[in-house]
């Protein structure tokens, strides 16, 4: 009789963050082999940014990573303005900065509740809701909308920083610090939450390299790479902030890790509030009705570093106001992948902490 | 005065009433009619229990509701009654019209008696509680010399039901949790058993009335702190809620072995967890605080205060923590509580030897 039971996790299942089927093959309650499946949320969105024109694939952008949308977009427009070379105003780089950072925190909150749910902590979910509800506010405020945002524009943002919205913005980051503190000492100083994340879904180093592992992994599992620090794109170079390593690349330092850069987040719209220059919020030579008629010719790339690791929009450009290709380099896609490798040998409870600390949003993953 | 003597007494008088004598009909030389009287003051009772133990259960899930809100920021039930005092009676409605759904290569007889099985023991386990007595009528359901050994017994009964269940459903989750729930089981039930054998040795009786009256100085709980501490995580563990809600185990295995429950079936689970938790509290008031006995007076009252600060502990366990690995619980149980639980059985047998007049 065979010893081997195959079960299928997913694609609905309580705690696979969305459409994710894994297959595991068990052996008792031990992981003889995992296999993700993908492709539950294929919504063709290369495909529909190449239909229509630079400016509308905007709205695609914001869909694949719903919890951090304006990290999305910044990865696109980013792109496009360096396909274009469009220049943006200061005060806009500085506003898609802090609001890029602010959508970070919320990202990292999303993760934090619903990884205190899987490992079956009910109430730290409904604190790290109530923060993002406050973000979200925020967003509401200054972009209109509270979850997918369409707010970057090429040459700039839509609308600029409205004196409410500053207020919000402050107060949340004089207060946000200490809730993060309360939240954190609710995992952190939970005996069971750490027998259960420390040294479970090890990845090595030299794994989550071969892998194309980025972002809070990476870092967790000893490799100082940040793009924020590392390549430098918008005005990162000129806040001062740290890049959280650890080096056991388990799921704990995956939870010390994000927590970390949320408070490094915190700090930088901090900085940003201080340093904001005055000035227009998009660039007047590239007015709305302009943007349509746009157009990019040769190819892009640049990289960023969304919550979930490195993103980035490579756009071909063949001198039509359509853009010729656009490929996402979407980071949960590649992080995934790594999953098989995390698994092996573990048990089933380990399997919710750990697909749950790679965070896969599955609009991404399967774009 | 025992309460089968009370509702008997009541019973004589209302048929006296009707003069129908009833207790004078012999059937063969046998008092037939007194056999009839018998049984009926025992459902009388059986359901003077159950009503108690629901009213048990509904207040405690609304108190749970009202205290998880409360505690996550949130409101919790508003809508319906009272502060949403009836939430609980909609849901049942809400459940009972359900359609009944049993998988088609389910083991339909086991599958319809899992739930059953899981709330039989809160019945069984009120039977033998002494709740103090309101002037002179005893609240106390059945006396006899082996109560603790029949609490005991009672209470090992719902992982049964939990593991019929599970193995009925058909389902790799279901199968999972009703496993777990079998390895949890054996994890705890040990270490219980000699925690409470250290009562018996201390008490000397079997009989939870003779438990109770030997605290009438020192609750168990000041010789028995080890012993405590091991039979209140196995009564967590009992209970099968954070962090030892392993069979269930909401993330992992969907919803473990009441992964194919649902309808009227899921909510008699659920109720009787909360049931469970009911008697769990209870019990564990009774042999470790003393039960009604209590300071300055005895009475039902003190049973009710100290059962509801264990509630609300084993709901603040629920709310505040997270869930053990199920290598970890095993862990915990084979390598901890049952060393723990036999180091209290000697101290109590030595506290039993040198100071036995004491209790």
């Amino acid at each position: 009789m065979e010893k081997v039971v195959e079960v299928n996790f997913g694609p609905q299942h309580p705690s696979t963050h969305g459409v994710l089927r894994i297959k595991v093959k068990l052996d008792g309650e031990i992981i003889v082999d995992a296999q993700p499946v993908i492709g539950y949320l294929h919504r063709n969105a290369e495909k529909l940014s190449e239909m229509g024109l630079y400016p509308k694939a905007l709205i695609y952008m914001d869909r694949l990573d719903y919890v951090a949308a304006l990290n999305m977009e910044l990865g696109y427009i980013l792109s496009v303005e360096k396909l274009m070379d469009v220049e943006t105003p200061e005060r806009a780089q500085w506003i898609r900065m802090m609001m890029v950072e602010l959508n970070r925190i919320a990202s990292h909150l999303v993760w934090l509740g619903t990884h205190g749910l899987d490992m079956g902590m009910l109430t730290p979910f409904f604190y790290c809701w109530r923060e993002r509800e406050r973000v979200l506010r925020i967003f509401d405020e200054i972009t209109g909308s509270r979850l997918l945002y369409n707010y970057f524009s090429i040459g700039g943002v839509y609308s600029d920083l409205t004196p409410k919205g500053i207020d919000m913005i402050k107060e949340f980051v004089n207060t946000f610090p200490d809730r993060l503190e309360e939240i954190q000492s609710i995992f952190q100083k939970s005996y069971i939450y750490a027998k259960r994340t420390k040294g479970v879904g090890k990845l090595t180093l030299d794994d989550a390299i071969a892998y194309g592992v980025t972002g809070p992994l990476l870092r967790a599992s000893g490799l100082k790479w940040d793009l924020r620090k590392n390549q430098p794109y918008l005005f990162y170079e000129k806040v001062n902030f740290d890049v959280p390593v650890y080096t056991n690349g388990d799921v704990y330092s995956r939870f010390l890790v994000r927590v970390e850069e949320m408070r490094q987040s915190t700090k930088i719209v901090k900085q940003v509030l201080e340093k904001l220059p005055d000035g227009d919020f998009y660039n007047k030579k590239y007015a709305k009705p302009m943007l349509v008629r746009m157009k990019g010719s040769g190819e892009s790339y640049v990289p960023t570093e969304s919550p979930k690791g490195e993103f980035g929009v490579y756009v071909i450009g063949d001198g039509s106001t359509i853009p010729y290709r656009v490929r996402i380099r979407s980071p949960s896609f590649a992080n995934l992948q790594a999953v098989s490798i995390m698994l092996k040998g573990y048990k089933i409870a380990d399997l919710t902490a750990t697909v749950s600390s790679v965070d896969p949003v599955f609009g991404e993953v399967d774009r | 005065m025992n309460l089968f003597f009370f509702i008997m007494s009541i019973l004589y008088g209302i048929l006296k009433f009707l003069h129908w004598p009833l207790w004078n009909w012999y059937l063969y030389g046998y008092p037939a009619g007194l056999w009839i009287m018998y049984f009926v003051d025992a459902i009388i009772e059986v359901v003077l229990v159950f009503a108690v133990a629901m009213l048990v259960v509904v207040i405690l899930v609304y108190v749970f509701r009202k205290y998880m809100a409360d505690i996550q920021n949130r409101i919790g039930p508003n809508r319906l009654g009272p502060w949403g005092s009836l939430q609980l009676i909609a849901d049942v409605f809400k459940l009972i019209q359900k359609q009944d759904i049993i998988p088609k290569n389910a083991d339909r007889i086991a599958f319809r008696v899992a739930p059953y099985i899981i709330f039989t023991p809160v019945i069984l386990g009120m039977l033998v509680i002494p709740f103090g007595n309101v002037s002179i009528l005893q609240l106390m359901v059945v006396n006899f010399k082996y109560t603790l050994l029949f609490l005991v017994a009672a209470m090992v009964i719902s992982p049964l039901g939990e593991v019929i269940g599970g193995l009925s459903s058909h389902n790799k989750f279901a199968l999972y949790g009703a496993l777990r729930s079998a390895a949890q089981d054996i994890g705890y039930e040990v270490p219980m058993m000699i925690s409470v054998l250290s009562l018996i040795i201390l008490a000397g009786s079997y009989s939870i009335n003779d438990i109770v009256n030997a605290q009438k100085h020192i609750p168990f709980v000041i010789p028995e702190i080890l012993g405590f501490i091991v039979f209140f995580l196995a009564m967590i563990a009992k209970q099968s809620i954070p962090p030892f809600d392993l069979p269930e185990s909401g993330s992992e295995l969907v919803s473990g072995f009441s992964t194919e429950y649902s309808g009227m079936r899921y909510g008699i689970i659920y109720m009787g967890n909360f049931g469970f938790m009911a008697l769990a509290s209870v019990v564990v008031a009774t042999l470790y605080f003393g039960g009604p006995v209590g300071p300055f007076f005895n009475s039902v009252l003190w049973i009710a205060v100290k059962s509801a600060v264990f509630m609300i502990i084993f709901l603040l366990s629920w709310i505040a923590l997270g869930r053990v690995r199920v290598d970890q619980f095993l862990n915990m149980g084979w390598k901890y509580l049952l060393p723990i639980s036999i180091l209290n059985l000697l101290i109590s047998s030595l506290i039993a030897i040198y100071f036995g007049g004491a209790f």
